[in-house]
């Protein structure tokens, strides 16, 4: 039925009504989402008797719904809501009442909420400093994140173009973003996704009633026992590209007459997928839940879950790897040993959370509730490492064909034929041990390793990184409905955390011992023993370096202190037709770093102030910071890190009749940097960042919604500015064989741009057509300070200096021969600026699709496009000196060379994608719900999709009689190719 | 229903059971198996292969030969006084393998048995220089033949090097083929006489290449050493190179690490020294502020090439700046000698290392400091 018709109907009955008036009878009640019981704003409500249609209209914002002038009788009311099942219910009027129905509850068709929000394939953040976290999408009632959420979320869109950190998640009322890294907590409860599934969200710069939030939307889970959907329901899933086999099991009991109601959840997520070998899944999740409710006024309700478990992780690669391996699906993380498949980087965690929580409802106009939540338990990392070896990675530069090509004939390596008989290894023989890590070779490196007493030290070793967090939160808060106009929200919040940082020893490889020394330091302190030990403490205490064993601490060991408070109110006002949010926060964030063992390059002093000296030679070890005059120390207390923060936050919204609104917000906050971008090398020393502040965010938005009669429509503005933030990337440099960290601070942002979503009804009855655009700018609009550091020597290689070329890099004219023009002046002429954007997500987005349900069966079918996706920069090669090369001239070519960036999407290969989901489900005897879902993503198999990747922070410096230095090639991550995910569920 | 439901499970039990990936083994790994120790039949010897080369005119075996050469590795790169390379011995003399790897003792052990499978390798020199005789004594000799591979070079420079390296996991396993481990190879005590002679092969020395020890050497007052300006810029140019040579400078040491350098730099042990080569000295001191500042900027380890009577014949202990015993000063004793009742007296030393020419130079390279041994006055 076209939206005219129903229209012209509506009205039609609408102007009877007034002329007539004849009956008193009628239908109310409160449309919801049978998941997490929140209202269904704009459902469509048809009234029959017999065949004939009698009325039509459309639930409110709040869900609710009346008709009037119904005579008695018997009628069938049907509802339909955009995204939920038809539901269909018989009411009767008598003697001329309203009928009040209550609620009324819908379900929601797809099952976009089976895609795991962590259900990304884990890709390896560490060496690298890269992180591409996506913002998750709740779908909910709005129509783009509904669709973006389901669609976007395999090439890792960010909505806005704003990282995962922006976004604020909240488990029962408690903000739950990392407080190291204030990354999405997400992982934490993968696997939970019936205990979880209940989840209230705000979209852009929007304040919730349970927080004000940044300006990336605000999600709470609520989690407790009477969250989760009532009754026993189970299913079978498996996903190829994540993993063979999920299943899960889940009984909620509802709230009972007794006054309590449980909960519990559990699932395992077991396999490999299709397309990346080595990556696996081997997890578990549990959870459990009760709540009673005392009395209307008081309740208490606890929670404990984890998701513990294990997955291999992927690694990006160079094209060139990928050309020669003929797959862009390349995965150099695994090796054979002995004959099986092993990964050298699995992530290994097991991170519970408690939660206490209660709730304290007054009366109807207060309701007030408090939690304590506690996270504790152990997240570790694998990874290879060594001593006095050569990288085993097989996809190491000096193993690839094009290491005897460089273009640099210096390095003397020249050789075509060695380049061909390296290529025919890789690309003909696919020899297991050139083209993965060699585990063999590994264990028979190390056990011939012999020292003099005949004990094996190992070379080689796998390490696990550990980032042990406990974080103690707690909150309050209170809502006070003061009037109809009124509604003021308030609460407190406190956060302790303590993360120890440290890596153990997992695997001594078939060697017998590792010491806990500095591979790199000794080299530059050959003769100096106490130089080199990682634990320098004990090395004085013994008279020579740690002899370490399975499951030692080894390397570094120092701990993250994290305090956190917070004040917030918001007050909503509601006049006529206008409504109006402010809300405010302040915040105090404090935070220092806690040395547990002390680096022989980095002594400090001891407790006494004394001052630290070499135990053979009686040399002062303790250095100083040629800036502040302090030790630098890699042991015991760095200074406090101290920073007030504050937000605002204004929302004003319009309702134009029953189904639109037009709404806009203003937001201006300043956030505390996180502990993991404010020390230079935090492995090693204690320095803070110079120059370190709050970054401060600046948004609006302007929106328009529409939805009513089977429409849908959301289309917002958005402008966003985010200022002096500060990064550190950390990044291992195989020249170095040590971590090089990258500290940045005074990185300015703008993000602005246009999100669009809708969901149009065809006159075929069930079937919409439905889109979504997101189309934005995502620009640097700074060039930030740079310090550059080695976590294995006492040298600051770069300090404080400018990065010019990182916001943009000048273009110069050339000429017809693609030669640079020279003006009069003998000066180069500027063409233009290039922008640099903000990497790894589409600045460019679009669906556009077929939805169809009918009869319990659902079908989606949509085409997706991507563009203007763009791979992170490092700082290293926007630096003048960089540009400048061995000569120290810059000349244009060498900035084109260095500081351009690279685009992930390129015009041959086109970011297409045609997605289908198919899903029915069947009631047996009233009781039993059966059902499937087939989700098939990218039909098209566009292996050709890189939905991220970092540049090398490294330059070939090696040169004589050259120029200009040379890049490292670039790292990309790629999609699955055809994948598809099968869910099959019952319920009770 | 029924028919819908059991199409439903035979589906999921089709798509669960899709053709899987080898997976991922989660449980204990058993430990891998010992390498194999090859047994081969060597073709020839170490001094037949050597034999087979004349001065610039390398041999690059064809891909269809059997050749095989085998040895016992004597060398070992574990304190980085060696680089990229081992020596293997037979008997009839020692030859330096080029692979281009570094930490090679990780797989390559003293006293391995290696065989070399010559197919596609090149045999070279390193360091010959044709002998005159000035003045002051003979400048030039022999070098030393080595197994390498193919030297390629792009279009328009100069081949500098006979032979490159053996590079490459799958180009190095193809023709180093490891052999029974063995006890390290027990050196050779030469005389004076037993030394070889500045234009020596192994034809005429079968000790050249091959772990020896040499008894009392004296201390002789002099070092070698290159350093650049820029290490960034040309190698090759005079106004690039400072030659520390003919006298001691106060270098003490074995050699010097990048931070012994920069000690002895700003101490101006070198400053009076002209940079250029020799008879071209246009270039200033290190002194002067530019070519210091240069010089600092651009610094590496150095290596050191430490001069030694034995008798009256030169030998040098040449040791890499890269070495982790670089720094370690040469005792008081042998260095600059003691005060005895019989007047100023120095300590000789005995050294144990690999024996090479470097254009007719005896050079000595040890595998560790306890290779030298200081002898009690």
């Amino acid at each position: 039925m076209s939206r005219k018709l129903t229209l012209a109907i509506a009205f039609l009955l609408v102007s009877l009504s007034l002329m007539a008036q004849e009956y008193t009878g009628g239908v109310k009640g409160k449309v919801i989402n049978r998941a997490d019981r929140e209202a269904v704003a704009g459902a469509t409500l048809t009234i029959y008797q017999g065949a004939s249609l009698v009325a039509t209209a459309t639930a409110d914002q709040d869900g609710d719904f009346l008709v009037e002038n119904l005579r008695d009788g018997s009628y069938d009311l049907v509802i339909d809501a955009p995204n939920f099942l038809q539901t269909r219910v018989n009411f009767a009027v008598v003697e001329g009442y309203v009928k009040n129905m209550f609620n009324l509850s819908m379900t929601q068709v797809k099952m976009v909420s089976e895609e795991d929000a962590d259900d990304i394939a884990e890709f390896d953040p560490d060496e690298n400093g890269y992180n591409d976290n996506p913002t998750i999408l709740f779908g909910q009632n709005d129509v783009f994140n509904n669709i973006a959420g389901f669609n976007f979320s395999n090439v890792r869109f960010r909505t806005r173009g704003l990282s995962s950190e922006s976004q604020e998640v909240y488990l029962a009322g408690v903000r739950m973003n990392d407080a190291i890294t204030g990354y999405g907590p997400f992982s934490l409860w993968s696997g939970l996704n019936e205990a979880t599934r209940t989840k209230m969200s705000v979209n852009g710069a929007e304040a919730s009633d349970y927080a004000v939030g940044g300006v990336n939307g605000v999600t709470n889970v609520p989690g407790t026992a009477s969250y989760v959907r009532k009754g026993l329901r189970g299913s079978v899933l498996t996903n190829s590209a994540l993993y063979r086999l999920r299943l899960m099991l889940s009984y909620a009991s509802g709230p009972m007459d007794n006054g309590w109601s449980y909960a519990f959840n559990v699932s395992t997520r077991l396999g490999g997928n299709d397309w990346i070998k080595g990556v696996y899944y081997r997890s578990f999740a549990y959870y459990g839940s009760v709540e009673k409710k005392f009395d209307d006024v008081h309740k208490l309700s606890a929670l404990f879950m984890a998701a513990p478990g294990e997955r291999g992780a992927q690694m990006a690669a160079t094209q060139e790897v990928y050309d020669l391996m003929g797959d862009n699906m390349y995965n150099p993380n695994w090796g054979y040993q002995n004959g099986r498949v092993r990964n050298a980087r699995v992530r290994k965690t097991h991170e519970p959370i408690a939660v206490l929580k209660y709730d304290f409802t007054p009366s109807e106009r207060l309701s007030a509730s408090a939690t304590v939540l506690y996270r504790f338990g152990k997240n570790g990392y694998t990874a290879l490492d060594w001593n006095d070896a050569a990288d085993p990675k097989p996809d190491w530069y000096r193993n690839l064909p094009s290491y005897y090509l460089f273009e640099n004939e210096d390095l003397q390596r020249y050789s075509e034929v060695k380049a061909a008989w390296v290529e025919d290894a890789w690309k003909v023989m696919r020899d297991p041990n050139i083209t993965q890590i060699n585990w063999d070779r590994l264990y028979n490196v190390n056990r011939n390793n012999r020292d003099e007493w005949g004990r094996a030290r190992s070379k080689y070793i796998q390490e696990q990184r550990h980032v042990d967090q406990r974080d103690l939160n707690f909150a309050a808060s209170a809502k006070w409905r003061a009037a109809d106009w009124f509604t003021l929200n308030g609460g407190l919040s406190a956060r302790i955390n303590r993360t120890e940082y440290y890596k153990v020893i997992a695997d001594l490889l078939g060697g017998d011992y590792f010491l806990n020394t500095n591979n790199f330091a000794e080299r530059d302190y050959a003769s100096q023993e106490s130089r080199y030990q990682n634990d320098l403490d004990y090395y004085i205490a013994n008279g020579k370096a740690q002899v370490l064993h399975k499951g030692d601490k080894y390397g570094y060991d120092y701990l993250a202190q994290v305090r956190n408070l917070t004040a917030w109110a918001t007050g909503r006002f509601a006049v006529g037709r206008f409504s109006s949010t402010l809300a405010g926060k302040v915040g105090y964030v404090s935070f220092w770093r806690d040395g547990l063992m002390r680096n022989g390059l980095f002594a400090g002093t001891w407790e006494s102030g004394a001052e630290v000296l070499d135990p053979a030679t009686g040399e002062v070890l303790t250095s100083y910071d040629p800036q502040t005059g302090e030790a630098i120390s890699s042991y015991g207390k760095s200074r406090k890190a101290r920073f007030f923060t504050y937000t605002a936050k204004a929302n004003l919204e319009y309702l134009i009749g029953g189904n639109s609104r037009v709404y806009a917000n203003v937001a201006y906050l300043t956030d505390a940097p996180t502990f993991n971008k404010a020390f230079i090398s935090p492995r090693t020393r204690n320095t803070l960042m110079n120059g370190l502040t709050t970054s401060k965010t600046f948004s609006t938005d302007l929106n328009y919604q529409f939805s009513g009669s089977g429409f849908n429509f959301r289309g917002t503005l958005y402008y966003t500015t985010i200022k002096d933030q500060s990064d550190v990337m950390s990044v291992y440099d195989d020249l170095q064989n040590a971590f090089t960290n990258f500290a940045m601070t005074g990185i300015n942002e703008r993000h602005m741009g246009v999100e669009l979503g809708f969901k149009v009804p065809t006159p075929l009855t069930g079937l919409s057509v439905q889109g979504v655009l997101a189309w934005g700018e995502y620009i640097y609009t700074s060039n930030p300070r740079l310090t550059q550091t080695v976590d294995n020597s006492s040298e600051v290689v770069v300090e404080n200096e400018i990065v010019p070329y990182w916001m943009s890099h000048p273009v110069y004219k050339k000429d017809e021969a693609g030669n640079y023009i020279i003006d009069n002046t003998g000066n180069y002429v500027l063409d233009h600026h290039q922008k640099h954007y903000v990497p790894a997500t589409p600045q460019f987005a679009a669906s556009l699709g077929l939805a169809w349900n009918h009869n319990y069966w659902f079908i989606d079918a949509s085409l997706d496009y991507f563009a203007k996706s763009y791979l992170s920069m490092n700082p290293l090669y926007r630096t003048d000196a960089t540009t400048a090369g061995a000569d120290n001239i810059v000349t244009p070519a060498e900035v084109e060379y260095f500081a351009a960036q690279e685009s992930l999407t390129l015009k041959d290969k086109p970011w297409l994608m045609l997605n289908l989901s198919v899903g029915k489900s069947w009631y047996i005897q009233r009781k039993y719900q059966l059902g499937f879902s087939l989700n098939a993503k990218n039909l098209l198999n566009n292996k050709d999709v890189r939905t991220g990747g970092f540049e090398q922070n490294r330059i070939v410096d090696n040169t004589q009689n050259q120029y200009q230095y040379y890049r490292f090639d670039s790292k990309y991550f790629y999609m699955s190719g055809f994948n598809y995910m099968l869910n099959i569920y019952f319920r009770f | 229903m029924k028919r819908s439901l059991i199409l439903l499970i035979a589906a999921a039990a089709a798509l669960v059971s899709c053709q899987e990936w080898e997976p991922v083994f989660t449980g204990k790994y058993p430990a891998p198996k010992n390498y194999e120790q090859v047994i081969l039949e060597p073709t020839m010897t170490i001094a037949e292969l050597a034999s087979m080369y004349k001065h610039g005119s390398p041999i690059t075996f064809d891909w269809e030969s059997d050749a095989i050469v085998s040895g016992q590795i004597s060398s070992s790169d574990q304190t980085g006084n060696f680089y990229k390379s081992f020596y293997i011995q037979d008997g009839t003399g020692g030859m330096e393998v080029k692979v281009g790897k570094t930490s090679l003792y990780s797989d390559y052990k003293e006293g391995q048995t290696i065989y070399v499978k010559l197919a596609g390798l090149t045999v070279g020199e390193y360091g010959y220089k044709t002998l005159k005789v000035y003045d002051d004594g003979p400048s030039g000799g022999s070098g030393m033949v080595q197994i390498g591979y193919l030297y390629e070079y792009q279009e328009g420079t100069e081949p500098e090097y006979e032979t490159s390296y053996l590079d490459g996991t799958s180009i190095v396993d193809a023709h180093i083929i490891r052999g029974e481990f063995g006890k390290p190879v027990e050196p050779v005590v030469l005389e004076e006489k037993d030394l070889p002679s500045r234009t020596a092969t192994l034809a005429d020395c079968p000790y050249i290449g091959t772990l020896v020890t040499i008894k009392d050497l004296v201390y002789a007052d002099e070092i070698f050493t290159l350093v650049y300006v820029d290490n960034n810029k040309n190698h090759k140019q005079s106004s690039n190179r400072v030659f520390l040579s003919d006298q001691t400078f106060g270098v003490n040491t074995w050699a010097m690490s990048k931070n012994k350098f920069l000690e002895f730099l700003d101490a101006g042990y070198f400053d009076e020294v002209s940079v250029g080569n020799s008879g071209d000295y246009n270039y200033g001191t290190v002194a002067d502020p530019e070519n210091k500042e240069s010089i600092r900027r651009t610094a590496t380890a150095a290596t050191v090439s430490q001069y030694f009577k034995k008798g009256g014949t030169e030998v040098v202990i040449r040791t890499s700046g890269y070495a982790k015993f670089a720094d370690t000063e040469i005792p008081k004793e042998v260095f600059s000698g003691v005060v005895t009742p019989d007047g100023i007296k120095r300590a000789t030393i005995d050294v144990t290392g690999v024996m090479t020419l470097y254009q007719g130079t005896i050079q000595i390279v040890v595998n560790r400091l306890e290779d030298i041994v200081v002898n009690e006055l």
